[in-house]
C-alpha cells in the first residue's frame, strides 16, 4: 500500500539533465519518515488516468523528444488542467515546464503547441543560458543547473517561482524564474532541483500529504548536511 | 608545414607539453595540412570514434597493426580534435611533410569526426557506442549521431557496434558496415543507459556479428574475454577491466581483420595491451595499489559500477569535478545506477570540487560516504583506509584525475602521462 503516488511523466523521452534524481530525492525522503511512494512511469502513448496521482512529474529532453512529447501532452491536457486545480503537485523542469506554457516557438520558427497551465510562452533564441543558477524563492534559496536557450516570458499576472539572483532565469531580462499555479511547479531549474533543495522537495511532499490526508500531515524533520553543503558548493560555481 | 614543426620543438623545449599549438599553426599556415599528410600513408587512416572506449580501443588496434609489423602513427587521447591531429601526424613526417609510416590509427572526438573525415578519407571508421556526453558541450545526442553518420560517408567500411542502436542504425549511412558485438549472456550484464525504469525494449532483428563477445568476467585487475570469429573461439586476458573492455577488443580485432591481420598474433597484442592512462592503471603508492577508473558520463560511470560490483570490496573515492573539460553540469551522477553498489561492501569517499554532490548522490542511493573536496587530503585518507599491501579504487573525474594521477606518480611529466 503506497501513502503517495507519484507520476513521472515521459520517463524515457525525457530524461536528459538527471531528471529522475528528482524521484528519487521524493522517494527517499518519504522512505527516511517511514512513508511509501509509488512510482508510474508515464510514457508516450500511455493510458493513464492522473487523478490517480498526488505528485506529477515532468523532466527536460532533448528537441526530437520534446515535439514527440507534445502531441502526447495535448490529449492530457483536460486531465493536466483539471489535476492542476484540483491541487495535485506538479513539478515541471526544462522541455516539460516550456511544454506547460501556450506555445514554443523554436527558433527555426516552428511552433510547438503547449498545453497553457502557465500563461506563458516560450521563444527560442541563438543564446544558450547554461551554468548554476541561484533563485530566491518563497522556500528560501533555490540551486540548481540552466541550459536553455528558449527564452519564456509569463503574462503580468502569472507568478512566478522566485528571482533571479544569479544566472538567467526565464529569460536574460527579466530576472525571474519559473512559473507557480495552484500547486503546480515549473523551473529551468535541473541539478538535480530536488536533492539539492530539500526544503522545497519537503514542501512538494507537504502539499501531496495535506491534500491526500488533510491538513496537519506533518513532516518529520531530517539531516540534510549533506544536502546543505552540495547546494552551497554548487551555488559557488560558475 | 616545417614552421609548424618547428613550432611543435618550441613549445616541447618551452615544457607545454607541445600538444596543440603547432597544429594551430599549421593549420594556419596550409588549411590542407592533414589532407597533405595522409595521402602519404601506405594503407590509408582508421579513425576511432564514439563516446566511450575511444582511448583504449585506440591503444588495442595500434598494438595489433604493429604485431604485424606495420609502422603506425596515432595520437594521445588528449588531442583528439582537428589541431591534435594535425599535430600528430607532424610529428610522424619528415622535414620534407611526408609520412612514413604504413598506417594512421587516430582517435577523434564525436564533435570533430565529420570534418576529420572529410579531410582523411579514412579506409575504415570504428564507432564504438553514442551515450549522452556533457551536453553542455555537444547539445543533442540525435545531433552527434548525425555528425558521426557523416563521417561514415567519406569512410570504405564502417566497425560497428550492433548492441548501440544509434550507431547499428549507421548500416546505412555510406561505409560497408561490419558489425561486433556481444552474446546475449553478455548483453544482460551491461547496464543501459538509462534511468531507474531500466531501458526500453529492443525490437527488430540483429545484423550478422562478424566477431562476438561471448564471455567477460573480471580476472585479477583485468577482464578475462572470449571473442567468437565465426566458428573460433580466441580466449585469452585483457589487462585492463570491464566487460567494456571485451567490446572494445572485439572492435579492435575486427578492425584489425580488416587489414588482414593474423587472430592469433592479433590476441596476442591484446594481452599485451597495458591499460591507457587513468583506464584501468593500477599504480603502486604508499605499498597500496591504487586502481584509476575514470569517468566521464552516465554510460562510462554504469559501466564502473558494473566493475566495481564484481571486485572484492575495498575503499572507493569518487573526485567529481565541474570545470569544462568535466562537463560543468554535474546531474548526470543522478543518471549513474550507484543504488547497485549499495550492497558491494565498499567503503566511499567523496572528493573533487563537487566532493557534496557526489556524496549527496551516494547517500540518495542508501550508501555512506566521508567527503573531502581536497584531492590531496581525499587520496592520503584513502590511502589510509587500506592497510599495505592491500587496493583501493579511485574513479575520478578527467580534470580530478591530472592532478591524483601527478601524485600517484610524481614526476610523471602532463605529456608523459597523456600517451
Amino acid at each position: 500500500m503506497s501513502d503517495l503516488v507519484i507520476a513521472h511523466l515521459y520517463p524515457f523521452e525525457m530524461n536528459i539533465y538527471g531528471d529522475t534524481g528528482n524521484v528519487i530525492a521524493l522517494t527517499k525522503r518519504l522512505e527516511w519518515r517511514g512513508l511509501h511512494a509509488r512510482v508510474d512511469p508515464v510514457p508516450v502513448g500511455a493510458d493513464y488516468d492522473l487523478a490517480e496521482a498526488d505528485v506529477v512529474f515532468g523532466g527536460g529532453g532533448q528537441d526530437r523528444s520534446q515535439l514527440e512529447v507534445a502531441y502526447d501532452l495535448q490529449r492530457r491536457a483536460g486531465a493536466v488542467d483539471e489535476a492542476v486545480e484540483d491541487g495535485t503537485v506538479f513539478l515541471t523542469i526544462c522541455g516539460t515546464y516550456q511544454l506547460f506554457g501556450r506555445r514554443f516557438l523554436t527558433r527555426d520558427g516552428t511552433e510547438i503547441p503547449g498545453i497553457g497551465v502557465f500563461a506563458m510562452e516560450t521563444i527560442g533564441g541563438s543564446k544558450r543560458m547554461i551554468g548554476n543558477i541561484v533563485v530566491d524563492s518563497p522556500w528560501g534559496e533555490l540551486v540548481g543547473f540552466e541550459n536553455h536557450s528558449g527564452r519564456t516570458f509569463l503574462d503580468a499576472g502569472q507568478e512566478a517561482l522566485g528571482r533571479v539572483k544569479k544566472g538567467y532565469g526565464n529569460n536574460e531580462r527579466a530576472k525571474e524564474e519559473g512559473a507557480r499555479r495552484v500547486n503546480c511547479f515549473g523551473t529551468y531549474m535541473h541539478g538535480s532541483l530536488l536533492p539539492k533543495n530539500p526544503a522545497f522537495a519537503d514542501q512538494l511532499l507537504a502539499l501531496a500529504l495535506a491534500r491526500r490526508y488533510g491538513e496537519g500531515a506533518m513532516l518529520a524533520s531530517l539531516d540534510d548536511e549533506m544536502e546543505w553543503r552540495a547546494a552551497a558548493s554548487a551555488a559557488r560555481r560558475p | 608545414m616545417a614552421l609548424g614543426r618547428a613550432a611543435g620543438r618550441l613549445s616541447q623545449l618551452l615544457g607545454r607539453g607541445g600538444s596543440a599549438l603547432p597544429g594551430l599553426i599549421a593549420e594556419k599556415i596550409d588549411s590542407r595540412t592533414i589532407e597533405k599528410l595522409a595521402a602519404g600513408l601506405r594503407r590509408g587512416a582508421v579513425v576511432v570514434t564514439g563516446t566511450n572506449g575511444k582511448t583504449t580501443t585506440t591503444k588495442m588496434l595500434v598494438g595489433i597493426l604493429e604485431a604485424e609489423g606495420l609502422s603506425v602513427v596515432t595520437n594521445p587521447s588528449g588531442s583528439n580534435l582537428a589541431r591534435g591531429i594535425a599535430t600528430h601526424l607532424m610529428r610522424a613526417a619528415s622535414w620534407r611533410g611526408r609520412i612514413e609510416a604504413d598506417i594512421a590509427v587516430l582517435e577523434a572526438d564525436e564533435a570533430a569526426v565529420r570534418t576529420l573525415s572529410a579531410r582523411l578519407s579514412p579506409h575504415l571508421v570504428v564507432v564504438t557506442n553514442l551515450a549522452r556526453d556533457q551536453l553542455d558541450r555537444f547539445g543533442e545526442l540525435a545531433t552527434t549521431a548525425e555528425h558521426v553518420a557523416a563521417a561514415l560517408r567519406h569512410a570504405d567500411v564502417a566497425v560497428l557496434n550492433a548492441d548501440d542502436p544509434l550507431v547499428a542504425e549507421m548500416a546505412d549511412a555510406g561505409a560497408e558496415p561490419r558489425f561486433y558485438g556481444a552474446a546475449e549472456q553478455v548483453r544482460r550484464l551491461m547496464p543501459a543507459d538509462s534511468n531507474l525504469y531500466g531501458a526500453q525494449e529492443e525490437t527488430g532483428p540483429r545484423p550478422e556479428l562478424r566477431v562476438r563477445l561471448e564471455r567477460a568476467e573480471v580476472e585479477g585487475y583485468g577482464e578475462h574475454v572470449e571473442l567468437a570469429l565465426g566458428k573460433d573461439r580466441l580466449e585469452f586476458h585483457l589487462q585492463v577491466p570491464g566487460a567494456y573492455n571485451g567490446y572494445n577488443a572485439a572492435a579492435a580485432l575486427l578492425a584489425g581483420l580488416e587489414f588482414g591481420v593474423d587472430p592469433d598474433r592479433a590476441v596476442a597484442a591484446l594481452q599485451a595491451i597495458r591499460p591507457a592512462f587513468g583506464r584501468g592503471q593500477v599504480i603502486e603508492y604508499r605499498a597500496r595499489r591504487v586502481r584509476l577508473l575514470l569517468v566521464k558520463n552516465p554510460a562510462g560511470f554504469n559501466q564502473v559500477i558494473r566493475l566495481l560490483g564484481e571486485v572484492d570490496p575495498c575503499p572507493v573515492l569518487i573526485a567529481i569535478n565541474d570545470l569544462d573539460a568535466d562537463g560543468r553540469d554535474v546531474s548526470w551522477l543522478w543518471d549513474a545506477r550507484l543504488e547497485d553498489l549499495a550492497r558491494s561492501g565498499h567503503r566511499f569517499g567523496t572528493s573533487g570540487i563537487r566532493a557534496y554532490d557526489m556524496g549527496l548522490r551516494l547517500k540518495y542511493a542508501g550508501i555512506e560516504s566521508w567527503s573531502e573536496p581536497d584531492l590531496a587530503a581525499a587520496l592520503e585518507r584513502l590511502v589510509d583506509s587500506a592497510d599495505e599491501g592491500e587496493t583501493v579504487v579511485l574513479v575520478p573525474t578527467y580534470t580530478a584525475m591530472l592532478p591524483l594521477h601527478s601524485m600517484l606518480l610524481p614526476g610523471t611529466s602532463k605529456r608523459e602521462a597523456w600517451t
